[in-house]
This record gives structure tokens, sequence and C-alpha cells, in this order.
């Protein structure tokens, strides 16, 4: 008995991906803590508390309140000015900002997925592999090459952050909306295009397959099929970036765009850290107003 | 077969599924619309500005010949900019992975309290009236302070807290570490406690049924049925981090967005897209090994 | 009673050298289970002797599984008192019906297994209730020598002894029952409860596996009730039938005395739960 149960133990199924991946995991870890870039010392220093001390109660405190009693009436003056002044236009810019981007992501994603999605974008979409090895080869490849080539275009899109995109855009347009809206448009289509191409792919091939014996082209096949059954997840993945591209529109104003994230910058450059503190106060309730619309929106889908 | 008297039901009485996700549509393209409306937002802005035409030109010109080694002055015993771009490279990678070692403390410790699961199920014998007190009163108040905790820490940017943290203990990059994982410890943490609520109850129940304890319920039956997803998730993460460690160097610290924005400054195209290229290998590289890890993980 | 026949592989004795566990018998006394529409169970007043093999049939919704359930103390009575081992189950405290519930093994209809844990993982986790945290966390990561040895023998008896270390969900579903039944085993119960074991396993698998359970029983001398949606099954391999239909007990006698059309009765549909049914 002791000799078969080694024998089994030694035999089990492995996985060395999985444990080299955690082996490197820790590795990294261990890497990161001690390699030297991180110094815990000035969190100790007496002049670094005194400067922290100083900050967390003079110049957070909203500027009419410091040195004197707290009192309501003066910190909503203050916040309605500050309201008034800047405030709610950018709240408004910010969640239009985020608001435009997604749909023009949403709808680059529709374009693009159907090219992404290896089992669609071939001769014979859907079709049984043996299948797809028959028929023209030159088509096939050029399938193939299209197939590649948007697959890598969405890699790239996705690959640089929101932020270098903006920075970009925001050299070449100049100062206006549009290179917010466009940095985050660009990203996310290539995340939704992605997702979209998943969704796509992880669709039951059979009844689809059965379709193009019946004779569909591919866009009928498109339109008829694939994009009812797939529309409810891509929708849900749709308004789960909708959550994230409100919480970047905040912060791309810092680059210059008039979101909360410029006035924020604004606060910062003069020293105001009390109405910086304000405005990502503001920020993080837009993030909870989107949050909010996402939830209800993707519990409505789920619903369905 | 129906037996007289029973009614047929009313054609269209229901919401279909089909109603209700064309009504989202149309809501989308509304909102749309009224966002454009609200940024004044005319195809006029979309033309390049006095300037942005070259600007455009030269740069998509460097894409595909990054550069190798410094355009313009060299500073004073620098390394090559090929060197420099790894150096930047490692900095943004040990920046990712120090936020999301810290992340994941805070997800695991806060997604747990954050669960339905560690608390909500009434045990079948009944239950002492301390056990009672503290499982009706006790817990669903922590259980909400933990949600409380995890909402404000996931709705302030990263980039936020960096730029906060920034005004108060200065170019520090413990702070920019810590500002990283704030915001992905908070998602982190809302994700777990939902996958750990929406795993399928079978197995535990089964442990329940053999006499287990709820926390052995919860190790045993639950938490290896929501695993994979939630290291999926937790990796997908990391990707995400390694980009926000680099745009951290917008602001001062040492990573690859520091170099990006120097460069783009000088207007060394050529350098830009070195350290563009960088930073999509490294990105890449994690989502490959992302995703050979979920094929071999998820059977 | 014998706890093992002689053709059986000898088993590692229990960590501890504690005693196997004796058979347990079951009561209930006018049992009622209401739902919020209707009456799971009404009146139910069944007994089972330590050691003896019951089949429960009848058609779905007469409430088996809710009678099962009773026993085991998953499910509280709404009225009656439901005894387990001479012992009240509503008044046990929650540490006693956590002890009892560890002397009966459960097969479930679904099998309710871990899916990415190793087979071995499985059926280790059914002596859950007698571990500790420290226990646990071991018996999850790093098996003991001998509960490895015990899961090993018991998959061996029931006929998948090498399938010890492999993932669950690599094995078929009549494999997988066979995991449910190991993991019910390593409790060594003092009676073992299975709910529907057979109902999506084809007939001569079904077969197999209620033969199977019927020998585990009389090996370890365990009390075995099984709901059975085939009767033919039930009626030959059980020496007693209890039918059930829409709650009450509508006979219960030795399997042969009962009668063809009685067995017809239970499963006859009435009109009225014709149009029910199809509303």
């Amino acid at each position: 008995m002791n000799a078969s149960l080694a024998r089994l133990h030694r035999e089990r199924p492995r996985s060395r991906l999985v444990r080299l991946s955690l082996a490197l995991l820790a590795a990294l870890v261990v890497w990161a803590w001690c390699s030297g870039e991180f110094d815990f010392r000035p969190l100790g220093d007496p002049a670094r508390r005194e400067h922290l001390a100083q900050f967390v109660t003079v110049e957070v405190v909203p500027y009419p309140l410091r040195g004197a009693e707290f009192s309501w009436p003066a910190l909503g003056a203050w916040a309605g000015a500050l309201w008034r002044e800047h405030g709610a236009e950018a709240l408004v810019a910010t969640l239009s900002i985020a608001v435009l981007a997604i749909s023009l992501a949403g709808l680059g994603a529709l374009l693009l997925a159907p090219f992404a999605a290896r089992t669609l974008a071939t001769v014979h979409p859907f079709e049984q592999a043996c299948l797809a090895q028959q028929g023209h080869a030159g088509r096939r490849r050029a399938w193939q090459a299209l197939n590649a080539l948007v697959r890598a275009g969405l890699i790239f899109l996705r690959a640089i952050p929101e932020y270098v995109w903006a920075f970009l855009l925001l050299a070449m347009l100049g100062p206006s909306a549009w290179p917010a809206v466009l940095a985050l448009a660009i990203h996310n289509a290539g995340i939704l295009g992605k997702l979209g191409a998943e969704t796509i792919e992880n669709l039951e091939r059979k009844p689809l397959a059965a379709l193009t014996g019946l004779g569909a082209r591919r866009a009928q096949l498109w339109f008829a099929a694939v994009l009812p059954l797939s529309l409810s997840r891509f929708l849900l993945y749709f308004f789960y970036r909708f959550e994230t591209c409100v919480r970047e529109a905040t912060v791309l104003g810092m680059l210059g765009v008039v979101s909360l994230g410029y006035w924020i910058q604004d606060a910062r450059a003069k020293l105001f850290y009390d109405e910086m503190l304000f405005f990502v106060t503001l920020g993080a309730a837009i993030v909870l107003l989107g949050d909010l619309v996402s939830t209800v929106a993707r519990a409505l889908l789920r619903r369905a | 077969m129906r037996a007289e008297g029973v009614p047929l039901p009313r054609a269209g009485a229901a919401r279909t599924p089909f109603t209700r996700r064309r009504l989202i549509v149309a809501a989308v393209v509304l909102a749309a619309a009224l966002a454009a409306w609200a940024l004044d937002a005319s195809l006029v802005g979309l033309v390049p500005q006095a300037g942005g035409l070259e600007l455009v030109r030269d740069f998509f010109a460097r894409a595909l010949r990054p550069a190798w080694s410094y355009e313009g002055e060299a500073p004073a015993g620098a390394a090559p900019l090929w060197v420099a771009a790894l150096v930047a490279a490692r900095r943004t990678l040990v920046f990712a992975v120090a936020g999301m070692s810290l992340a994941l403390v805070f997800g695991a410790v806060l997604g747990f309290l954050g669960s339905r699961a560690w608390w909500e199920h009434e045990p079948a014998g009944g239950e002492s009236r301390l056990a009672r007190f503290l499982r009706r009163s006790v817990a669903p108040a922590v259980w909400s302070a933990t949600r409380v905790v995890i909402v404000g820490m996931r709705s302030v940017h990263e980039l936020l807290w960096a730029v906060l943290f920034l005004a108060a203990f200065g170019l520090n990059n413990v702070a920019a570490v810590v500002a990283l994982s704030i915001p992905y410890g908070g998602t982190l943490a809302k994700v777990f406690s939902e996958m750990i609520d929406e795993a399928p109850r079978d197995a535990a129940q089964a442990l329940r049924a053999a006499g287990a304890r709820d926390l052995q319920v919860f190790a045993v039956g639950l938490v290896p049925r929501a695993l994979p997803d939630m290291c999926a998730y937790a990796f997908y993460r990391f990707e995400c981090a390694v980009r926000s460690s680099a745009i951290l160097g917008f602001f001062g610290f040492p990573t690859l967005g520091y170099s990006i924005s120097q460069a783009f400054e000088n207007l060394h195209y050529g350098e830009v897209w070195t350290y563009l290229y960088a930073l999509c290998a490294l990105v890449i590289g994690i989502e490959l090994w992302s995703g050979a890890l979920r094929r071999r993980f998820v059977a | 009673m014998s706890r093992r026949t002689s053709g059986s592989s000898a088993e590692p004795a229990l960590r501890g050298g504690a005693a196997p566990a004796a058979a347990l018998d079951f009561r209930t006394a006018t049992a009622t289970v209401d739902f919020d529409s209707r009456a799971a169970l009404a009146g139910v007043d069944f007994h089972c002797g330590p050691g003896e093999r019951v089949a429960l049939v009848g058609p779905s919704g007469a409430g088996k599984t809710t009678l099962l359930r009773l026993l085991n103390g998953a499910q509280r009575p709404s009225a009656g008192v439901v005894t387990a081992d001479g012992l009240d189950l509503a008044r046990l405290t929650p540490a006693g019906l956590r002890a009892l519930r560890s002397r009966i093994g459960f097969v479930h209809q679904d099998l309710a297994l871990v899916p990415n844990l190793r087979v071995a993982q499985n059926v280790i986790s059914g002596a859950l209730g007698r571990l500790s945290t420290w226990g646990t966390l071991r018996a999850l990561l790093h098996p003991r020598r001998d509960d490895l040895e015990r899961a090993a023998a018991l998959l061996e008896r029931v006929g998948i002894g090498e399938k010890l270390f492999q993932r669950t969900d690599t094995l078929s579903g009549g494999q997988r029952q066979r995991v449910a039944i190991a993991r019910a085993l390593f409790q060594e119960p003092g009676a073992l409860l299975c709910d529907e074991p057979v109902s999506s396993v084809d007939p001569a698998r079904a077969r197999d596996t209620v033969e199977l359970l019927n020998a585990l029983a009389v090996e370890r001398g365990l009390t075995l009730v099984v709901s059975l949606h085939d009767v033919a099954l039930a009626q030959s391999c059980f020496p007693r039938l209890v039918g059930l239909r829409r709650g009450q007990v509508v006979f219960d006698k030795p399997a042969a005395a009962v009668a063809s059309a009685e067995l017809e009765s239970l499963y006859r549909l009435e009109r009225a739960e014709m149009t029910d049914d199809a509303s």
C-alpha cells in the first residue's frame, strides 16, 4: 500500500507553470521590497514629522476656518463658493468626458471585435477546425493576417495608458476636451475590443455553424445571431469600463483639460491644499455616482 | 393539455430581455449626445492646433525608428539610452510589485471581512445568546464598516492619492507605493468579497452536513471554489498596476512616465518611442504570462 | 455486528485508536415540515433501526429529500420530533449537533464536491467535523500519511483507487459519485444517507452503485437510508421499502411484500396534478 501510494503521489498531475509562477512571484515581491528603491528613514525624520503635522492640522483645513472656531456656515460658504466657481462645471465636464469617451470606445469595439475574434474572422466562420483547413489558401491567409493585425492593434491601444495617450493628444490637438475624450476612447476601445472578441469566441459553436451551413452570409450572421447573443455580455463590460472612465476622466484633468483634475492641479500649484482636498473629495463623489449607475445598469442587464 | 377556464398569458405582458437591452442602448446613445452637447464638443476641436500637424507627423515618423542612443546632449556620465530605459522599466516593475503585494494584503483581509459568508449562515443547531448577539449585531456592523472603508479606498484614484502624499510627505517612493496600493487594495477587496459570495454553495453545505464549523466550511468549501477566479483577477490588476506605476512618473517619481514626459518635452520623439516600447513590452509580457496561467488554472 | 467481510482489504486503524462508530438508529414522530406554500412532510412516523437498510421511493416532490435532511439535522421540523441515536435533534447544542452530524454520512444528489481540489483532498474533507483549525489547514495543504492511506483504501474499495491525486473535475460523473461516497465513508459514520444517488446515471451503472452501497453498509454494519426513483432497483436491492407521496407515508413494508398495485398507485398522476404541472 505504501509503495503504490508513493507512486501515485509521484505521478500526480502537477503544473510546472503554476509552480514556477508562484516561485517567481514570491521572488519578485522579495526583490522589489529589498531593491533599495524604498527608503523608510524619511518617515521617521523629525523635520518630516513636523511638516506632516503642519500639513494635517493647518494646510488642509479650509482657509476661512484656520485658527478660528469651527462653524458650519463658514465651511458652507467656502465650499459653496468653490462649487459655484469651478466645482459644478468641472463635475459636469468630467462626467461628460467619461460618457462620451466610453460611448465612442464601445462603438469602436463593436466595429473591431468581429475582426479580432478568431472564430469569426476566418474563411468559414464557426466551422470546425478540419473544415477550416480546406478552401482557398490565399483567402485563409488573408483572413489570418487581418485577424492578427486587428488583435495586435488592440493590444497596442490598451498597452499604452490613457494618461500617455492624453499627453500626446494634448500636444497635437491643443487644450480642449477632445484629448481626454479620445485618449479614454482609444484605450478603452482596445480593452472592450478584446473583451468583445473573447465573448464572441466563447459563444457556442454548433448553433452558429448550423447557420453558416444554411448559407448565411457573414453580415447576416453578425446581425442576426452573433450580436444578439453577445450584446448582453458586452454591455456588462461596457458599464464596468464606464466606472473606470469616470475615475480616469477626473485625473486626466491634471494635464490641463478642464475636468476636476485641472482644478486639483491648479490648487496644488498654488499650494492651496484645502481646495485641493475639496476637489479630491468631489472627485470621490462622482466616482461613487459612476459606480452607482454602473451597478444599477449591470443589475438590470443580469436580470434580463 | 389545458383545463378549461385557465387563461392564456397576455401577449406582451412581460418586459422581455430584448426590450430592456434596447432601452439601455438607447439610453447610452442619448447620454452620449447630451455629453457631447455639454462639452461643446464640435468636430472643429479634432483639427490639430497650429504646429500640431507637424508634431503628429514628426512623432509618428519615429514610431518604427525608436532611438537607441540619446538625441541631443546626453546627461554627463549617464548610461546608454537603452540601459536607462531598462532601469526605468525595472523601477516601474518594482513599484508595481511592491504596490500589488500591499494591495493583496488589504484585499485579502478586507475581502474576507467584507463578504457575507463568514457571518450570514445560521448554524443548524441553534446558537447561544452570545453567539447570536455577535452574529446579528456585531458582525453586520463590522461588515458594513468594512464595505464603507472599501468604497472610500476605491473612490480616490491612485494618482490623487499620490498627489496628496506628495504634498504631505514630499517625493518619497514608499508613499508612491502606498498610494498605488490603496485603491488597488480596495478593488481587490470588493471583487474578492463578491467572488466569495457568489461561489456555489453546494460543497459548503455538504461539509456543513458532515459536521464542519463555519470557518472550516469557509476555508475548504468556499475559498478553493473561488480561488482560480480570484487569482486571475489579481493578475489582471497586476498588469494595470504596471501601467499606473508608469504614470506615477509623470509626477516626478522615477518610473517610465518620468522618462517619457522628459523626452517628450525635449522633443526627442525617438526616445519617447523607446520608452513606450519598453512599457509595451512589460505590459504585454505580463498579459501573456497571465493568459498562460489562466489557461492552465481554469481547467 | 461484523465490521468487515473477509474479502475487503485491511484498513489502517482510526487515528487515536478510537472505537469504530456504532450504527445509528433514526426515528421521527409525527414530523411535519412546512415550506411557504405547501407541506413537504405531514405527520410522518418513521423508524429505522441500527444496521437496517431502507429505500425511500416516491414521485418527485414526495418529500424524500426533506425526510433525509430531517434525519441529518439539516432541516428542522415545523412540528414533531426527530431523534437520531436516541438524541432529540432539536434539543442539541450547536457543538452537539456538529458531533452527531460527523457520525452521519450524507451523499448529496448533486454530489457537492469542490471541483478544483484533488480527489484526496475532497475525501479527507469529510472528516472536517473532527479537526481543529490547524488540522483543517493541514488536511487541505499537506494531508497526513495515515489520512492519505485511509482515503486510498476507501477509493480502492469503491473502485477508483488510482484516481487519488487527480483533480476532481477531470473525473467522469460516475467516478465523482464514487468520490462522494468515499467522502461520506471517510467520516467512519454510523449511518449513510443517500439522496437520489443514481438519478442521472445509466441503468447498468445505477445497479452497480446501489449494490455497492448495500455491500458497504453490510460490511461496516451501517444504517443505510437511500431515496430512489427506480422502484425495480429498490425492490431488488433493499430489504425494506418506504413509499412516500405528497409528504405522507403510503406504505412501509418489506420489499417482497410490496404489491405492484401499490407501486402503481404511488406514481399515478391525478388529473389535478397534471394541470398543476402544465400551467
